[in-house]
């Protein structure tokens, strides 16, 4: 097999990786919005839920619970697996990665003065429109740095989906590796983790300063 | 200052890739180290690597501890040569790359000779085990053929010789099923396709039956994809080593030791290659 069939072969697993990538995304965004507002809840019931949540799911890790979302339902209540393994795939992710974002936005909220809440209240901001406005806005500006972090893991934890048997970019790496008796999948799959992180550390960056807009 | 920086991460690069080249260059010195091996103090124990989900050749026993035909017989042979016996549990799909780092001294666990392995210098022992693929299904399902399976999934175990022979010679009919899906161990395979997500497991004989056995509702199609045989894999260079390892086997199959091992595991004594 040549490098270039090699690289083609790969390339068309990253489609897959991409998918995951940008599917829980999506949904680990609110999800970890969600996640944070229940935390910060003065509901103690809320908060708790809230809080054994995401000691789960920062305390177990994302291979088990890719596991255990993929086959739990079919040992626990005889469902069938599912074919379409990316839905187990990007539930596992999504609910593992929300309970991280959910603390940096945690973290973020918690990190505003009160004085801030004071003044919107003293100009008859809503507590819903001081939150929108004012706090959101800079809770987002202050939080990229962490958010870059988790989605640069997030990359290359698309990896574990193998675990499950979803046929990733990685997994055919690994299929061209065994059927070649040959280390130069690997390298090339190092080369794609290392492009798509280039990619999305310029993206945020970009981000970064666009949301700049205070600093003079 | 910004100078500086370039100038360091220069430096870093040109380590860096230099390290790289040196690695590449590792397998031909590997190769002069096994013939000047010689000379090198006789040897004191032996890891064997073996796939540790793959009963009845290497699985974990109910108290733990690894056990199978292939362990067994590895065991005997070491005791045999007066070695320490070790065992190294591989990653399956990365068996050949554990063996070159030094985690083990063989690959000893159900393995298919394949001719890229003799290609990419591995020596390999002579042939103890005669196999074949087969698909299993569940027993309620209707499929009695591979033609059945036309448009369906089917599980594979990566780096198993059934996936080799889907991506090789059985490519057309692999181009057949919907789907080839690559697991990382059979048991994955299995419970794919009791919980409905696979159609058919692509898997060696032994390895099907033993699980058959042990679990109810599934069977074996009845159809032959061609013969292969299993062998022990060692490092390029080891040729000295195998000898040794050939050498107690015929040893311990002399003295009964071997035949008291296969009387332990009736279903895969038929195919065994290696008797008095």
């Amino acid at each position: 097999m040549t490098l270039m069939t090699m690289v083609v072969k790969m390339a068309s697993g990253l489609e897959k990786t991409c998918a995951i990538f940008f599917l829980t995304l999506l949904f680990a965004l609110p999800l970890g919005m969600a996640v944070a507002m229940m935390r910060g809840s003065k509901i103690k019931i809320i908060s708790g839920i809230a809080g054994f949540f995401i000691s789960i799911l920062r305390g177990t890790p994302l291979m088990l619970q890719l596991i255990a979302v993929t086959y739990g339902p079919y040992y626990l209540f005889g469902v069938s697996v599912s074919r379409n393994k990316l839905i187990p795939v990007v539930v596992a992710f999504a609910i593992n990665y929300a309970a991280y974002f959910a603390e940096i936005y945690r973290g973020g909220i918690e990190s505003m003065p009160v004085g801030q809440y004071e003044a919107a209240q003293v100009l008859g901001y809503s507590k819903l429109q001081t939150f929108v406005k004012i706090i959101l806005p800079q809770v987002i500006r202050r939080i990229l740095p962490s958010m870059t972090n988790e989605i640069v893991t997030l990359v290359k934890d698309t990896s574990m989906a193998f675990t499950v048997s979803y046929q990733e970019m990685f997994t055919i790496g690994k299929q061209i590796a065994n059927s070649e008796t040959s280390f130069v999948p690997f390298l090339v799959a190092g080369v794609f983790y290392y492009v798509f992180n280039a990619v999305v550390s310029f993206a945020m960056r970009r981000v970064e300063k666009a949301m700049s807009y205070y600093k003079m | 200052m910004k100078k500086k920086i370039i100038a360091l991460v220069l430096a870093m690069l040109i380590a860096a890739l230099t390290f790289a080249l040196a690695g590449c260059g590792t397998k031909e010195n590997e190769d002069t180290t096994g013939v000047s091996g010689e000379t090198a103090p006789a040897r004191t124990s032996f890891t064997m690597g073996i796939d540790p989900e793959y009963p009845p050749f290497s699985y974990l026993d109910k108290n733990g501890e690894y056990t199978g035909f292939d362990v067994e017989v590895c065991k005997a042979v070491c005791d045999y040569l007066g070695w320490e016996f070790k065992i190294f549990a591989v990653n399956w799909d990365e068996k050949l790359v554990q063996l070159d780092s030094m985690e083990c001294d063989c690959v000893w666990s159900g393995m298919t000779i394949l001719d890229s392995m003799k290609e990419a210098g591995y020596v390999i022992s002579r042939p103890y085990f005669d196999n074949e693929q087969v698909l299993v299904v569940k027993d309620d399902s209707e499929f009695n053929s591979s033609k059945d399976l036309a448009g369906k999934a089917v599980a594979v175990q990566l780096g198993t010789s059934g996936e080799s022979l889907l991506n090789g010679d059985l490519k057309d009919l692999a181009a057949t099923f919907g789907e080839v899906v690559t697991a990382n161990s059979f048991t994955t395979c299995f419970t794919e396709l009791a919980g409905n997500a696979v159609d058919a497991v692509f898997v060696d004989v032994p390895v099907a039956d033993d699980y058959i056995s042990k679990n109810d509702g599934f069977r074996i199609i009845d159809e032959d994809f061609g013969a292969e045989q299993y062998g022990i894999a060692f490092r390029s260079g080891d040729e000295d080593l195998c000898a040794q390892v050939e050498a107690a086997l015929d040893a311990i199959i002399e003295n009964g030791t071997y035949a008291k091992i296969v009387e332990k595991y009736p279903d895969i004594a038929g195919n065994l290659l290696l008797t008095k």
